[in-house]
């Protein structure tokens, strides 16, 4: 009986751990191994490329083009050496490949990958990277740089609108380097930062010092910037770069090629102006703003859109003032004939616009357009704070000190005046235009500073003056022009003048005696016992 | 009909029936001593049920992987990432594989310290350290398939240490490697001696390390000769059948929870700063670092020698000493040193 | 337990406990064996689908055929007034490569003389259907097939 029981028990042991493995082997089914590499993707090279990447690998010619191009989406197509090289006979690039009977176009051109991405190589020939404006006014470059200096300097970036013989237009691989043609590059600050750096547009510092830009190093290794935006869905990465607001499409805005697209304002110009191009098939400036807005509104709200670059639009329209004196003084100047012109043979080799490179006045207008002026107006539009203060109205405002100094030492009156001059204002001969607070929060303090504010009571009103000609000019929206008003009617709540902080600007001011107090003893008030070495 | 077909069979398959009916009912009524019923004697079965899980999932492993050097690691990770459950059948390869090792050495303990060895069963133990001598190759072997690079240096290091055996060393070494170096002729070779020799070695063994016990009967205890038995069938055997459902049910739920690892594929150019055996080894390896290798090797030598005779050496030592009970103080003293040197390999990293 | 003299409630007992013991070692069994299974099984889940370019479409006439070579397998883009297929050049019947003979405009298996029409419809011989099709996809001027993403790990 007891051997009984004890089997018995055994048999219920064995039940239960069996039931106990059917639990577990239920759980093991459920369980999934994530996969430590993606699967490689096999690349079928067959027929005539075969021979080509045969013999290329044979004699080490252009290894790495085939190595990339094994990278590419193209490889994983099936796209391969002879889609793109393929030429026929009288092709301008069309020649015999050495080792074998086939002809081999040397350059493929947009046109070639318009084959396939017919409507990337339209837009791109639609938008202003295309556009041939520096060989249509190019008449300073052509003598202040001579012709070897601009192949590897300004052409090469400025091929990205080549115009090739088979008349398409386009270098696809300024972006998209052959032979990878990779979105995930094409994506990258720095692909954009190739040819917009530097002095005279220096987006990708603007864009590198903004938060935007900031975000995407911190976030960087995290990113995969290998994606599509073709199909309406939302942006897959968290913070914009250049592409995001410039090309690529979200839920609202389709992808485009066309750079142009979003822009509402020509602020590389020497004039600001509401943007005209392409009007027929893109739309007004106010269409493309509105495309721009469609993206901003993916992660920011509406209010933080519209003040923000509200506040950038009046800094390109501030821009047109500060530009109006440099225009001005420089026609006065010429007209007196105290600067020249560049002329030979009865032609003119510079105007009054586009100006001659030997005269001080000349070139401050130059810098204050196409180096400090474009940075000040580009740094407002991409939050590159920096370029809007220092390396913007900084030196602008220096350049017209500079240009009323040269006036005034060759005998102008009226810039003898201004010289002379002792009033502060003197450093706004011009008009202003202003925005009541700005985009990112009320400061209490803000409106004790300028010295405007507070000397011209009438000042709000002459600047509400200005922006409502704006808006009947047709450069600001009708929206705009109310937020503007709501703003301006409002103006003691986003100035802050409606607050009190006094308590707050004491504990600062005490503190700041203080340190003053430290500097006045520690440097101001130090005499060295030991004379100076060179005795006035 | 029935009984034609079965006539049909028993014309060309002539065998006898009725006599293997017996034997069979003699091998089920196998008589077990009562103090079998305790779990702790139950351990011989233990490797048996876990070399069997080896064996069909071995098997199966073979259905995927590839024993080259340029396929071996990433077959290893097609099985454990993308095979429908190949990651379990992995898991229960390698855990069975080191719930074996340690399965052995429980029952090793258990029959060393219970005197199971004794006349006439020496041969047995015998038969039972070149099992172990087997288990130890085929997981060095098997380890050394995944070819990661911990397995790639473990095994060009524990190929390393076979050199300085001496006389021999260097022509076993060139043998194993099937070459100079550790390549593909090295990977093939592990994949033979794992698949094929080392488990129809370990089941020759096997079958022999049974029959003797069948034949002896299972030892009774020492003092005991008297001891009541029971029949192998059914209690013994649920006893097995118990364990296969524990060790299958704590296999698969460790390999839940620590699926089999993959690593980084082996470099032969890099030598990684951290290279370890497995577990198991530590003691050995450890030892090695405190004398010379050639010491090392000539002393571990020394112990397995001592080992597989140890059942002469200690008649020889009772006869001379009667009352001295040797294998108390010789057992402890090699678990304590073996723990000892394992711990601190441990906890040196 | 042991003096349980009510012979239902023992029957009972002894019906669940069978029930328990019996299910159990039943169950697990086959689970384990579908897990065996599973893993013996090759993975039948559709593999992802890659686009390969193999054409243009002024490469052909109606009515014509063109060989087209996918790395190591042989197709055959054929044109008739539905537009595109592209056609496997294994014979249905045992596996032959069938080849194109344009001057009959047809595909002729050389093995056991089996003959399909432009389309790849069976006209005579053995061959037991149609030769298989790919997916074909026209954009703009391009023809493209969808083949199998052979991954590079599936040994």
């Amino acid at each position: 009986m007891s051997d009984n029981n004890s089997l018995k028990t055994q048999k219920l042991i064995i039940g239960l751990f069996s039931i106990l493995l059917l639990v577990v082997l239920i759980i093991v089914a459920g369980v999934e191994m994530k996969l430590s590499r993606k699967p490689e993707v096999i690349v079928d090279i067959s027929g005539d490329n075969k021979r080509c990447v045969t013999c290329h690998t044979e004699k080490g010619i252009a290894l790495k083009a085939i190595d990339h191009w094994k990278q590419s989406l193209h490889a994983q197509q099936n796209i391969s050496c002879t889609d793109c090289h393929t030429a026929k006979k009288g092709d301008f690039d069309a020649f015999y490949c050495p080792e074998s009977d086939f002809l081999v176009a040397k350059h493929p051109t947009p046109k070639d990958c318009a084959e396939c991405h017919a409507q990337q190589v339209d837009e791109f020939a639609d938008s202003k990277h295309a556009h041939q404006f520096w060989l249509i006014k190019n008449a300073d470059r052509s003598i202040f740089e001579n012709p070897i200096s601009t192949k590897h300097g300004c052409e090469q970036c400025h091929a990205i609108g080549n115009v090739w013989p088979d008349q398409s237009v386009g270098e696809c691989d300024a972006c998209h380097p052959k032979h990878t043609f990779s979105k995930a590059v094409a994506r990258q600050p720095e692909t954009c930062g190739e040819c917009h750096v530097g002095p005279d547009h220096p987006h990708i510092e603007i864009y590198l010092e903004s938060k935007h830009g900031n975000i995407f190093r911190s976030q960087e290794k995290k990113l995969d910037l290998n994606f599509s935006s073709k199909d309406g869905k939302p942006i897959p990465i968290d913070i914009p770069v250049c592409t995001t607001c410039h090309m690529d499409g979200n839920e609202t805005q389709p992808m485009t090629h066309n750079v142009s697209a979003r822009l509402a304002w020509e602020s590389q110009a020497a004039w600001s102006f509401r943007t005209v191009w392409m009007a027929d098939k893109l739309g007004d400036w106010k269409m493309k703003r509105s495309r721009m807005e469609d993206i901003c509104k993916s992660c920011h709200s509406p209010e933080f859109v519209d003040s923000y670059l509200l506040t950038a639009d009046l800094t390109n329209l501030q821009y047109n003032e500060i530009r109006r004196l440099m225009v001005g003084w420089n026609k006065k100047l010429t007209e007196k004939g105290i600067i020249k012109r560049l002329e030979k043979d009865g032609k003119f080799y510079s105007d009054v616009l586009l100006n001659g490179w030997d005269e001080v006045p000349e070139i401050l207008m130059y810098h204050a357009w196409h180096h400090e002026g474009r940075r000040f107006r580009h740094g407002a539009e991409m939050m590159g704070a920096d370029y809007t203060q220092w390396h913007g109205i900084w030196e602008l405002q220096h350049d017209m000190v500079e240009m009323f100094t040269f006036a005034a030492e060759h005998g102008d009156p009226e810039a003898k005046k201004w010289v002379e001059s002792t009033d502060p204002i003197k450093f706004a001969p011009y008009a202003l235009y202003d925005i009541p607070g700005n985009a990112f929060g009320i400061n209490v303090l803000s409106n004790t500073v300028p010295y405007v504010y507070k000397a011209y009571p009438d000042y709000w009103d002459r600047i509400k003056a200005n922006v409502e000609k704006a808006y009947q000019n047709n450069v600001l929206t009708q929206n705009q022009f109310a937020f503007w008003i709501k703003r301006f009617e409002n103006k003691e709540h986003y100035i802050g003048t409606k607050y009190k902080a006094d308590s707050v600007m004491k504990k600062y001011t005490d503190l700041d005696s203080i340190d003053t107090k430290a500097f006045t003893k520690e440097a101001v008030q130090l005499e060295l016992p030991g004379k100076p070495f060179w005795n006035w | 009909m029935n009984a034609k077909i079965r006539m049909w069979f028993e014309d060309r398959i002539p065998f006898n029936r009725e006599k293997t009916a017996e034997t069979t009912k003699e091998l089920l009524n196998e008589p077990i001593p009562k103090h079998m019923k305790n779990w702790f004697y139950a351990l011989g079965v233990t490797p048996l049920i876990l070399f069997c899980f080896m064996v069909v999932t071995g098997i199966m492993l073979t259905f995927y992987y590839i024993p080259s050097p340029e396929k071996a690691f990433d077959s290893v990770r097609y099985i454990t990432e993308e095979v429908s459950m190949g990651f379990w059948i992995r898991g229960i390869h390698r855990w069975a594989s080191n719930l074996m090792v340690i399965a052995i050495f429980l029952h090793v303990i258990r029959v060393f310290f219970t005197r199971g060895y004794r006349k006439p069963r020496e041969l047995n133990w015998i038969l039972g350290i070149l099992m172990l001598g087997a288990t130890f190759t085929l997981c060095f072997t098997g380890y050394s398939l995944v070819n990661n690079q911990l397995s790639y240096w473990a095994s060009t290091v524990g190929t390393n240490m076979i050199k300085e055996i001496p006389l021999i060393g260097p022509s076993v070494l060139a043998l194993l490697r099937g070459g100079e170096n550790v390549t593909a002729n090295t990977l093939t070779r592990f994949y033979n001696l794992h698949i094929l020799i080392m488990p129809a070695l370990l089941f020759v063994l096997i079958g022999l390390h049974m029959l003797l016990v069948r034949l002896h009967g299972v030892a009774k205890l020492e003092d005991d000769d008297k001891e009541e038995t029971y029949p192998f069938f059914p209690e013994h055997f649920y006893h097995g059948l118990v364990i296969m459902f524990l060790l299958l049910t704590l296999i698969s739920a460790l390999t839940v929870i620590l699926p089999p690892g993959l690593g980084e594929p082996a470099d032969p150019t890099v030598t990684p700063a951290h290279i370890k055996p497995e577990w198991y080894f530590f003691a050995v390896y450890s030892l090695l670092k405190f004398i010379p290798l050639q010491a090392g090797i000539i002393l571990i030598m020394a112990l397995v020698i001592a080992a597989t005779f140890w059942p002469f050496i200690d008649e020889w030592i009772r006869k001379k000493k009667p009352n001295l009970k040797t294998h108390y103080v010789v057992g402890s003293l090699t678990i304590i040193i073996f723990l000892f040197f394992t711990v601190y390999e441990i906890l040196v990293h | 337990m042991e003096n349980s003299d009510n012979p239902q409630k023992t029957t009972r007992r002894k019906f669940i406990e069978k029930l328990f013991v019996g299910g159990g070692l039943l169950a697990s069994a086959l689970l384990l064996l579908r897990h065996g299974v599973a893993y013996v099984f090759p993975s039948m889940d559709s593999p992802p689908m890659r686009k390969l370019l193999i054409g243009r479409t002024g490469d052909l006439k109606s009515g014509e055929a063109k060989e087209v070579q996918v790395g190591d397998n042989l197709l055959y883009l054929v044109r008739d007034e539905n537009g595109f297929k592209v056609l496997s050049s294994v014979c249905t019947h045992l596996g032959c490569k069938v080849n194109w003979e344009a001057h009959r405009n047809r595909f002729y298996c050389p093995c056991h003389k089996g003959i399909f029409d432009a389309s790849g419809n069976v006209i005579e011989g053995p061959p037991p259907r149609a030769l298989d099709e790919y997916k074909v996809a026209a954009e703009n001027n391009l023809i493209y097939i969808w083949i199998e993403n052979k991954s590079g790990s599936s040994v």
